[in-house]
């Protein structure tokens, strides 16, 4: 329906819905469909491939999920207030009001890759047109929520540079259709990164891709969580320790108010699965961990009931943080995530972003994944040195915990008394280095030394000597220079020199 | 205080050119050459200030005037210290600013309550910012920024001559090109 160009043949919208379920979206030729909106449909000058449509279930679907939003926004205290049979009709009625507005929607929109692109478009009313250009692609993820599992669809996800969140989630494809385009996008991108990549930056990451020779192509797993570990890590965190105590003071106020109003109970309810909310996420999202590499890119597989399939470029990552939870301690666990440009920071929802790389481990475990990431850097035996003893002035207890490190590619960092956090960074991921100094700190002569990234809050060594931390910053500087341009500096800085207005200029 | 001195003469920039240092903390002395901004941005913040102030006064000393109250008098009297706190904080601290252009990286440092030194190499330049305000353009002054992908660099110089800042636009814009990395 997109490659006939002179189609002059208008259809009612109609007759393009039986031919949906006939066919998967993605096959390809459907010249012969008659375009039902020649003017929306133009076909790209100069293209061979045609236009895509999404699944043709997806409204289906968006009207399924829209019916949980709906019974969400309606609440309990209008359920108690009009009834059950009028509560019902009026979800139905919303529920399908959406669907429709699916359907209109999945009618718009349609995709196709042109040359190093991939094109989005849609909208009805206000046409949207996004042309995603594939050297900036950070991550494709193919997630299946529930409902797109029993389907037997998928969502497809794309992450680019600055993009303040997910680009273009192509929802829903068939599951192969999803699989097959992905891996198309990625093979795009990665022969774009290849030849045109800057030159100077790819060996940083190109040591490690070599090192490991990966001839399966699916790639070659690493790991795999245990799914018990990951449930006992998840009763080990505060919320899961608290809830006895909750569910004894809602009792204790029940029995003791006898009060016993549906709308107070369901509300109860509610806000306690509200607070239960993340563990029990963490535990569907991380059910089945597994993590694989495959050449450059490392893949991640994961979810139980929305299950997800991560990919992202190694020569990505920004950061890589370890965490060590208080409770965790007792079994020596730690958690591993990585941070990808691209993510905006505000965002709080952590689901979609690529940022697991182990839910739950042990050191030797997360050892060989770090090594894996970022080659040559080897988690257990990164000594950090603590910033000078009168910082215990400002940390009277955390002093310890803080620590930071200059390694060969990597620069370390470590915070946290209670949650132990260590940063890792990559020289060559540095984009400014700062110093800032508090008025408390320049009493005391000391500064923090600040690493900032594209994606994530970069590291920061805090309260390090003034001396150390000038020295820290320098060096800092001058290795994200030497990791970015590894050759000597180019000839045109003489020229610089010249121009350049300080006369003690280097 | 607050008004607007005369223009100042165009030789003033020159005498204002040496280095304003900062004891023996002073990083790498021997490479960096600071750069101070124009002194004509303390005025402009003065007048910035005055006008919070005169808000401030205007609120406060109505309310007195209407209510007789004596905490208003007291109000009135901590706007009056606060913004004169403020005025001696804002030529300290225009005077603190400076900014050097190394051959791969431009520094900017500014604050005094909290002092701040940002490093950023011309390579990982994403765009380049100039902008000039109704009391900046009076004045003759303009604000470069340098925008990296990572959202917490900092590299702002504010009061620039438009001749400076545009040079320095230009400047950064040509060494970004030069050594592009984005990311």
């Amino acid at each position: 329906m997109s490659d006939g160009p002179a189609e002059p043949s208008t259809v009612p919208p109609a007759d393009a819905a039986p031919h949906g379920p006939v066919r998967p979206a993605d096959m390809a030729p459907h010249g012969p469909v008659p375009s039902a909106e020649p003017a929306a449909w133009p076909a790209p000058p100069g293209e061979g491939e045609p236009r895509q449509r999404l699944h043709p279930l997806s409204p289906l679907l968006h009207g399924a999920k829209s019916l949980a939003v709906v019974i969400a926004g309606l609440s309990w205290s209008t359920l108690s207030r009009v009834g059950f049979g009028w509560f019902a009709a009026m979800v139905a009625v919303l529920a399908l009001g959406a669907t429709v507005l699916s359907v209109i929607s999945w009618y718009n929109t349609g995709y196709h890759v042109v040359g190093r692109e991939l094109r989005v478009y849609e909208g009805l009313l206000w046409r949207r047109t996004r042309a995603i250009p594939l050297e900036r692609l950070q991550a494709v993820e193919v997630v299946r929520p529930l409902l797109a599992q029993l389907s037997g669809l998928a969502e497809l996800r794309l992450e680019v540079v600055g993009g303040g969140k997910t680009e273009a989630p192509l929802a829903y494809l068939g599951v192969a259709d999803a699989a097959r385009l992905r891996e198309r996008l990625l093979a795009l991108a990665g022969r774009v990164t290849q030849p045109t990549g800057p030159g100077h930056a790819t060996p940083a990451v190109v040591p490690g891709a070599a090192a490991s020779p990966v001839t399966a192509a699916p790639g070659r797993p690493l790991h795999a969580v245990r799914n018990q570990n990951l449930l006992v890590s998840q009763l080990l965190t505060p919320q899961a320790f608290l809830l006895p105590f909750g569910v004894a003071f809602v009792v204790v106020q029940f029995v003791t108010a006898g009060s016993w109003s549906f709308v107070a109970v369901a509300s109860t309810l509610t806000a306690m699965a509200g607070v239960l909310l993340q563990p029990v996420r963490r535990v569907l999202d991380d059910w089945n961990f597994r993590l694989a590499r495959d050449g450059g890119t490392l893949r991640v597989h994961n979810g139980l009931l929305e299950t997800r399939a991560q990919a992202v470029p190694l020569a990505r990552v920004q950061t890589v943080r370890a965490t060590w939870p208080l409770l965790w301690r007792v079994n020596g666990w730690l958690r591993l995530r990585l941070e990808v440009a691209g993510y905006s920071l505000a965002d709080a929802d952590d689901r979609n972003r690529p940022d697991r790389l182990l839910p739950v481990g042990d050191l030797p475990t997360a050892t060989m994944i770090v090594a894996e990431v970022l080659p040559g850097v080897r988690l257990d035996t990164l000594v950090l040195t603590p910033p000078p003893t009168r910082t215990r002035w400002l940390h009277p207890l955390g002093r310890r915990a803080f620590g930071a490190g200059l390694f060969e590619g990597v620069f370390a960092t470590r915070s946290g008394r209670l949650t132990r956090q260590l940063v890792i960074l990559p020289y060559a991921r540095i984009q400014s280095v700062r110093v800032v100094q508090g008025p408390v700190q320049r009493r005391l002569g000391l500064a923090s030394v600040h690493a900032d990234t594209a994606g994530g809050s970069g590291a920061t060594a805090q309260d390090r000597d003034l001396a150390e931390a000038w020295a820290m910053a320098a060096e800092l500087n001058a290795r994200a220079h030497r990791a970015q341009h590894p050759a000597p500096l180019p000839p045109d800085d003489q020229d610089v020199v010249a121009r350049s207005p300080g006369p003690e200029g280097r | 205080m607050s008004t607007p001195g005369a223009p100042p003469p165009p030789g003033s920039e020159a005498s204002t050119a040496t280095p304003v240092g900062r004891g023996p903390l002073e990083p790498w002395p021997d490479t960096v050459h600071w750069q101070p901004i124009s002194t004509d941005l303390i005025w402009v913040e003065l007048i910035r200030l005055a006008v919070v102030v005169a808000i401030g006064l205007a609120g406060t000393g109505v309310g007195w005037a209407l209510s007789g109250h004596w905490s208003f008098g007291l109000a009135v009297a901590v706007v009056l210290v606060l913004g004169g706190w403020r005025a001696v904080a804002i030529v300290r601290a225009v005077r603190a600013w400076g900014y050097a252009e190394r051959d791969s990286d431009l520094l900017v440092r500014h604050g005094l309550l909290v002092r701040r030194l940002s490093i950023v190499p011309y390579s990982r330049m994403q765009f380049v910012d100039v902008s000039a305000g109704p009391l900046e353009r009076a004045f003759d002054l303009a604000t470069v920024q340098l925008h990296t992908a990572a959202a917490a660099s900092d590299a702002r110089v504010p009061g620039l001559r438009p001749a400076e800042a545009s040079r320095l636009r230009d400047r950064l814009t040509a060494l970004g090109e030069d050594r592009a990395e984005g990311l």
